[in-house]
C-alpha cells in the first residue's frame, strides 16, 4: 500500500517499472510533442513569398518617404529597388513621436529590423527625423480579390514572434492592432507571390474595426489589392 | 491518523514517488524544449516553446491523475500512486500556472493595456478559448489550496470530496481550452491525436471500473427470516485479516472483516476521504484503509490513540453458518463484541 513506508515486496517490482515506465513516457511524449510542427504558418511562410534582398541596417540609420495612409510606412530606395518598411513603436505600440507633419517627407529613422517572407518592419527607437520633401511612389490597383487567410499584426508576422500567427497567438495580435500596429493578412495561398498582404480598410485607412472580431481565425474577405513597390495591400471590406 | 499530529507525514515511498514525479516532469520538459530543437523542431520563440510545453505537460499530469483512481479500482497495485495523488495535483496546478505566466508574459505583455483587461476584451466574437483556460486555471488552484488534510477536516469527508470532484470540470475546461484554441489551426494534427486519446482512454477506465462497481453494487443483501437483519453472505467465505462488503437495501455498504476467529462489521467508508474501507485489511490488529493507511479498531471502529477518526460499526450473527447483519448503523465509535466463529 502506498501509505506503508515500504511497499510490500510483491508490489516492489511493479511499481519500480511505474518509477522508471512514467518518466520514460513522459519523455518520448515530450519529444513527440516537441516535434510535431508547431508553427500554423508553417516553413513555407519563412522562405515563401517574394524574398526581400537583404537589407543590413545602415549607420546612423534608414532614409526613405515616410507615408501615414494606411499605415506609417518608410519607402527606401528606388524605382525597382524600393521597398516598404512597416514602422512600429517598442513593444506593442506604434511609432514613437507625432507623425503627422513627416506624411510624404523623406525622413532618417533608427530602429531594428524585422522581416519574415515578404513583409519587413521598422522597430523605431525614436521619432523619424525630417529631411524635406519628397514625392510619395505610385501605387498600382490590381482589381477586386476574394483571398482567404489570417489577420495577424504586421510585427509578430514579421518574425517578432514564432509562431507570430494562429488562434493561441490572437490575443497578442489584437492587443498589437489595438496598439497600432499595422495589421497584415496571412494568405492561405500566395497570391502573386505574396504569403503576406498588408491589410487597409476599403477607405484607404486602416484596417476596418469590424473585422476585430475575425483576428487570428480563417476568414475570406473582398476588396481590391494594390502594389506599392514590392509590397501588396489588401483593402477587405467588412463580411456581410 | 490524525490532521492534528501528522502535518506531513514523509515516508521513503512519498518520497520515490515524488521523485518519480517530478523526474517525469523535468524529463518531459528537457524533451520539449530542448532535445526537440535539437532534433530539427521548427524554430520557435522560448517563451512559446515554453508557454506549449508547460500547457501539454499540465495536461498530461492531469490526464494521469483522474486515471489513478480508476487504474486503482480495476487494479489494486496501483493503490500506491493513489496514495500520493494530491502531490501529483499541486504539481499539476505549478505546471497550469507556468503556462498562464508565460501567456502573460509575452502574448499580454508590452502592451498600454493591461493584462486583466486585456484577458477580458481580446477574444471578441465566437470560440473563446482563454476562459476555458482561465476557468481550469482557478479550479486547479482552488482544489490545490485545499488539499492539505486541514481543509478535508475543516469542510468533512463528503464536501471535501464533492468540492474535489470539480477536478473533472476542470479538465473539460482543459478540452475546451484546447480543442477552441490549439487545435484550430493546421499542424496540430499530433495534438489532437494525443488529445482524443486522452480523453477516450479516460472514459474506457472510468465506465469498466463504474460497470464493475455497479455489478457489486446490484447485490443487495437479501433480509434475513427475522427483520430487520440482512443475510449477508457465509463466514467460510471471508479470507482471514480481509472483508466482505455487504450492501443494505437502503443505506451505505458495511465491511464485515475476519480478524483471528472473529467477525467485526464497520462502515464501508472511511472518515478521511471516503475511500473504500473494506478494499482495506487488518494490520497491526486494526482495519487499515488502503488509501491513506487511517487505522480502526475492530471492536468500536476508533482510530487507536491519540487519534480521533471514528466509523460507525454494526451487530452481527451467525445462523448456521451463515453473517447475519443488522443493517442500523450505531453513532460512531460504539463498542460492539465481535462475533467468535465456532
Ligand atoms: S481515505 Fe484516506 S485513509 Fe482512508
Amino acid at each position: 500500500m502506498g501509505w506503508a513506508a515500504r511497499p510490500p515486496a510483491h508490489l516492489r517490482a511493479f511499481l519500480r517499472r511505474l518509477a522508471l515506465g512514467l518518466p520514460l513516457m513522459l519523455l518520448g511524449l515530450g519529444l513527440i510533442l516537441g516535434l510535431a510542427p508547431q508553427d500554423p504558418a508553417g516553413p513555407r511562410f519563412a522562405t515563401g513569398g517574394a524574398p526581400l534582398p537583404s537589407l543590413p541596417m545602415p549607420e546612423p540609420g534608414v532614409t526613405g518617404v515616410l507615408t501615414l495612409r494606411p499605415y506609417p510606412l518608410l519607402h527606401v530606395g528606388e524605382g525597382g529597388g524600393m521597398r516598404t518598411l512597416l514602422l512600429a513603436g517598442d513593444g506593442k505600440q506604434r511609432p514613437p513621436g507625432d507623425l503627422s507633419v513627416l506624411d510624404g517627407q523623406r525622413v532618417t529613422a533608427e530602429g531594428f529590423l524585422l522581416s519574415r517572407g515578404d513583409i519587413a518592419m521598422l522597430v523605431l527607437g525614436a521619432p523619424p527625423r525630417a529631411l524635406g520633401g519628397a514625392t510619395p511612389p505610385a501605387r498600382e490597383a490590381l482589381g477586386r480579390w476574394r483571398i482567404t487567410g489570417e489577420i495577424c499584426d504586421g510585427k509578430c508576422a514579421a518574425d517578432g514572434m514564432r509562431p507570430g500567427i494562429g488562434i493561441a497567438h490572437r490575443a497578442c495580435a489584437a492587443l498589437c492592432l489595438d496598439g497600432g500596429i499595422p495589421a497584415v493578412f496571412v494568405s492561405q495561398a500566395p497570391l502573386l507571390g505574396h504569403a503576406y498582404l498588408l491589410l487597409a480598410g476599403p477607405d484607404g485607412g486602416p484596417m476596418d474595426a469590424a473585422l476585430r472580431p475575425l483576428i487570428g481565425r480563417r476568414v475570406t474577405l473582398e476588396g481590391r489589392v494594390e502594389r506599392l513597390g514590392r509590397l501588396l495591400i489588401f483593402h477587405a471590406e467588412p463580411p456581410g | 491518523m490524525s490532521h492534528r499530529f501528522v502535518p506531513v507525514g514523509w515516508t521513503r515511498s512519498k518520497i520515490l514517488y515524488d521523485a518519480a514525479l517530478l523526474g517525469g516532469v523535468a524529463a518531459y520538459l528537457v524533451a520539449y524544449v530542448r532535445l526537440a530543437p535539437l532534433l530539427g523542431a521548427t524554430p520557435l520563440d522560448d517563451q512559446s516553446l515554453r508557454m506549449r510545453a508547460f500547457g501539454s505537460g499540465a495536461f498530461l499530469l492531469l490526464t494521469l491523475a483522474l486515471a489513478i483512481g480508476p487504474l486503482a479500482r480495476l487494479d489494486p497495485r496501483f493503490l500506491p500512486l493513489l496514495y500520493n495523488r494530491r502531490h501529483l495535483g499541486v504539481v499539476t496546478c505549478l505546471l497550469a500556472l507556468a503556462h498562464a505566466a508565460e501567456v502573460l508574459g509575452w502574448h499580454f505583455a508590452f502592451s498600454p493595456t493591461p493584462g486583466a483587461v486585456a484577458l477580458l476584451t481580446t477574444e471578441p466574437g465566437a470560440l473563446p478559448f482563454i476562459a476555458f483556460g482561465l476557468l481550469a486555471l482557478c479550479v486547479l488552484i482552488l482544489l490545490a489550496a485545499t488539499s492539505h488534510d486541514f481543509w478535508l477536516a475543516f469542510l468533512g469527508p463528503g464536501l471535501w470530496k464533492g468540492l474535489h470532484q470539480l477536478i473533472y470540470l476542470a479538465y473539460a475546461a482543459v478540452v475546451a481550452h484546447l480543442a477552441f484554441g490549439r487545435l484550430q489551426d493546421p499542424g496540430a494534427l499530433p495534438l489532437a491525436l494525443l488529445l482524443g486519446l486522452a480523453v477516450c482512454a479516460l472514459l474506457a477506465l472510468h465506465l469498466i471500473a463504474a460497470s464493475r462497481e455497479a455489478r457489486v453494487d446490484a447485490d443487495i443483501a437479501p433480509p434475513a427470516p427475522v427483520a430487520p437483519w440482512l443475510i449477508a453472505g457465509r463466514a467460510a467465505a471471508i479470507p482471514e485479516g480481509r472483508a466482505l462488503v455487504v450492501r443494505p437495501p437502503g443505506g451505505e455498504k458495511v465491511a464485515i472483516f475476519r480478524h483471528e476467529g472473529r467477525l467485526s462489521a464497520v462502515s464501508h467508508l472511511c472518515a478521511h476521504q471516503h475511500g473504500p474501507l473494506g478494499e482495506g485489511q487488518v494490520l497491526d490488529g486494526c482495519i487499515t484503509c488502503p488509501w491513506h493507511g487511517y487505522q480502526y479498531r475492530l471492536e468500536d471502529g476508533r482510530s487507536p490513540p491519540p487519534f480521533t477518526e471514528r466509523i460507525a460499526t454494526y451487530r452481527l450473527r451467525l445462523v448456521g453458518g451463515w453473517i447475519w447483519l443488522d443493517p442500523r448503523a450505531n453513532p460512531p465509535g460504539t463498542h460492539v463484541p465481535a462475533l467468535v466463529l465456532p
